[in-house]
């Protein structure tokens, strides 16, 4: 069994393109999205029934028993959050800004600040010959490395000793991409020609390679800008990484994406990402 | 000397866990006293640092050894000096203690 | 007039709109609320000035304190631990509560200022560049941004805020004071989902919001949502190698007069309804 993760850094490069193709491609049985904060790869995947839903639970936040609230105001001081507001004679906590430190609860002096258990998301596993866990954020959440680690946990028992398993990660290079990191045993990076792209690639490199995984890089949409495709090139192969191939811009992959149909096998698009799959797995088998 | 382990399931028999700080459980062996317990993470579903906690868990029980396949930055950091952390085999945790023993397993660096 | 600019996922053309349109307004500024990974000062570039952005975080007086664990206790964040003999403060994992110091029972923790990352200005042909950015390994940039927003306050000319992706915390702040969201979407099934999160986002902050189709193709998927939520689609930038490589190259499209029509026309869109 072998888990793959796709990463890129920046967003929009492409990593679930890849993901959804690499799945179709290799037939994977068990795959999941990790990028809980704008998951996509469930409106290309072809297993529709969901099997399982569950709600994920951040921290609790605070809430004002208005009963029991004298309106001394010591809590709305306290808060270093501004989230609590005092209008139409009431104190009251906003849930968004509200980070559940438990300030105002001590600080109440009649106790009338509890702690509620706050849905922050929803863990989804979907299954039918294929098995496929996803999960999406509230609106208002932040980055939650604890909800990517149930994505992948949730998977775990369906995964039997030959499986190529493919995770499509989030981005950035914050606490949800290095909890999609454990685990794995190998990461894809999906780069782009653009100043930003070079950039962000480079720190996600400095992430992944920090923790000892092996790494292969690839290009998307390389033929917008043939010169930073050389340079990305260029730059892998003096640090010595793994180049698996590039992928041009081609306007079949956002058909299929959109039409929710796979690529045609013998459209050039289909063709250079299944170069770079082959690739990848020859580089870590 | 007192060896902990991240697990997936309770007891020697289990596998070891992928992860350190989110494991479900802890086998806590004492080689002198050759007995082992498993304990349950009480981290396990707290979205804020639990690396930290973890590590000191790991303190509380004055561990030498920690056998996992990885280990957060912030545990490694507090645990640095006091614990050795090496790289489990894939078997359950009873074959990985007799392994680690004989001289078998790998540092983490 | 506060605009924001705001997308549901990295990548769909955020910083390339608000770049190009803060550009043809005369003297408008350009907020970059994109702390952790801040990309408009690879466009706009000049010196700057760089000031510092400072949280409080606890320090422990290690003689006074009697080793309890309240404090450690608690944090919600576990950003404090008892590791052997002493009580050790993690600083990236501190929200800044207060808490700790309000618990101690033998007053042994003070507060200190701790730089999470730096507020950087500068002038660029009459617009007013402010960007923060995030030190690596924080966990969040919020209190950036709200500093950000606080400086801009003053400004009395026209505002683009260069939001951060998603629609979690950073983005609520980027956008509240916002007088009007423009929402940047890619015509596919991914851009109309991350779409409509963050829709639903500015409607319940109450805002003005109008929609900016970017790389648009025959694919009517964008348009058509816009028309069943009764959302303007104030511009539709149609796809374009030429431009794409302006932009990949970190220049501005605007200086181009062959680009520079469909900003001033959605400039002219969005001033109209200035009161």
């Amino acid at each position: 069994m072998k888990k793959l993760l796709i990463l890129s850094g920046k967003g929009g490069t492409g990593k679930t393109t890849f993901a959804s193709n690499f799945i179709n491609i290799s037939k994977a049985r068990v795959f999941a999205d990790c990028d809980v904060e704008a998951p996509n790869l469930h409106l290309v995947s072809a297993i529709k029934d969901v099997k399982k839903r569950e709600n994920y639970y951040g921290l609790d936040k605070s809430v004002i028993d208005q009963e029991h609230c004298i309106q001394c105001g010591l809590c709305k001081e306290s808060c270093k959050f501004s989230a609590i507001s005092f209008a139409d004679s009431m104190y009251e906590i906003n849930k968004h800004m509200c980070e559940g430190c438990g300030v105002c609860n001590y600080v109440c002096p009649v106790n009338a600040i509890s702690f509620v258990k706050y849905i922050d998301g929803e863990i989804c596993l979907y299954e039918d010959r294929q098995v496929f866990t996803t999960a999406e954020l509230q609106m208002g959440s932040g980055n939650s490395g604890l909800l990517v680690t149930k994505v992948k946990k949730n998977m775990q028992e369906y995964i039997k000793e030959d499986d190529l398993v493919i995770i499509d990660g989030p981005p950035g290079i914050g606490c949800p991409v290095i909890a999609s990191m454990s685990g794995v045993d190998m990461i894809l990076l999906v780069a782009e020609p653009s100043v930003s792209g070079i950039s962000d690639l480079k720190r996600i490199i400095k992430t992944a390679t920090s923790f000892h995984l092996p790494i292969a890089i690839c290009i998307n949409k390389h033929n917008l800008n043939s010169r930073l495709t050389n340079e990305i090139i260029k730059y892998t192969k003096e640090n010595k990484y793994n180049f698996v191939g590039k992928v041009g811009y081609h306007k079949a992959i956002i058909d299929s994406i959109n039409n929710g149909v796979f690529l045609e096998e013998n459209s050039k698009a289909y063709k250079e990402i299944k170069e770079v799959y082959i690739n990848t797995l020859k580089i870590f088998s | 000397m007192i060896i902990v382990i991240p697990t997936k399931t309770s007891g020697e028999k289990s596998f070891i866990s992928e992860n350190f700080g989110r494991a479900n459980y802890f086998y806590v062996y004492d080689t002198q006293k050759q007995i082992g317990e498993t304990y349950i993470n009480e981290h396990l579903d707290n979205p804020h640092g639990v690396g930290i906690k973890t590590a000191e868990f790991v303190l509380k029980h004055k561990a030498d050894i920690i056998i996992s396949p990885r280990i957060g930055e912030k545990s490694m950091e507090l645990l640095r000096g006091n614990v050795k952390v090496f790289i489990p085999n894939d078997s359950i945790v009873k074959e990985n203690i007799k392994d680690f023993l004989d001289g078998n397993l790998k540092e983490l660096i | 007039m506060r605009i924001a600019v705001l997308s549901g996922k990295g990548g769909t053309g955020k910083t390339f709109i608000s770049v190009n349109l803060a550009y043809v307004i005369k003297n408008a500024a350009y907020l970059d609320c994109d702390v952790e990974e801040p990309n408009g000062d690879l466009y706009f570039k000049g010196d700057k000035i760089v000031k510092q952005v400072d949280v409080d975080i606890p320090v422990i007086d290690h003689d006074a304190c009697t080793l309890c664990g309240k404090c450690a206790d608690f944090c919600r964040f576990n950003a404090l631990a008892i590791i052997i003999d002493k009580v050790r403060v993690f600083s990236s994992l501190c929200h800044s509560c207060g808490g700790c110091k309000l618990v101690c029972p033998v007053s042994a923790i003070t507060e200190v200022k701790k730089s999470i990352g730096t507020i950087k200005e500068t002038e660029f042909e009459g617009h007013r560049v402010i960007g923060g950015e995030m030190n690596i390994k924080e966990e969040t940039g919020v209190k950036i941004i709200d500093e950000i927003i606080e400086i801009s306050k003053d400004i009395l000319e026209d505002v683009v805020i260069d939001c951060p992706p998603g629609n979690g915390c950073s983005v609520m702040g980027s956008i509240k004071n916002a007088d009007y969201c423009l929402l940047v979407a890619e015509p596919t099934i991914f851009g109309l989902h991350n779409l409509k999160m963050v829709y639903e986002l500015t409607q319940v902050f109450e805002k003005k919001v109008g929609i900016v189709i970017n790389k648009a193709s025959q694919h009517k998927i964008i348009n058509d949502f816009a028309e069943s939520e009764n959302i303007e689609v104030l511009l539709e930038v149609p796809f374009d190698k030429e431009l794409g490589l302006i932009n990949s190259n970190g220049e501005i499209a605007a200086k181009d007069m062959k680009y520079k029509h469909f900003f001033e026309k959605l400039a002219d869109k969005l001033l109209v309804r200035k009161v």
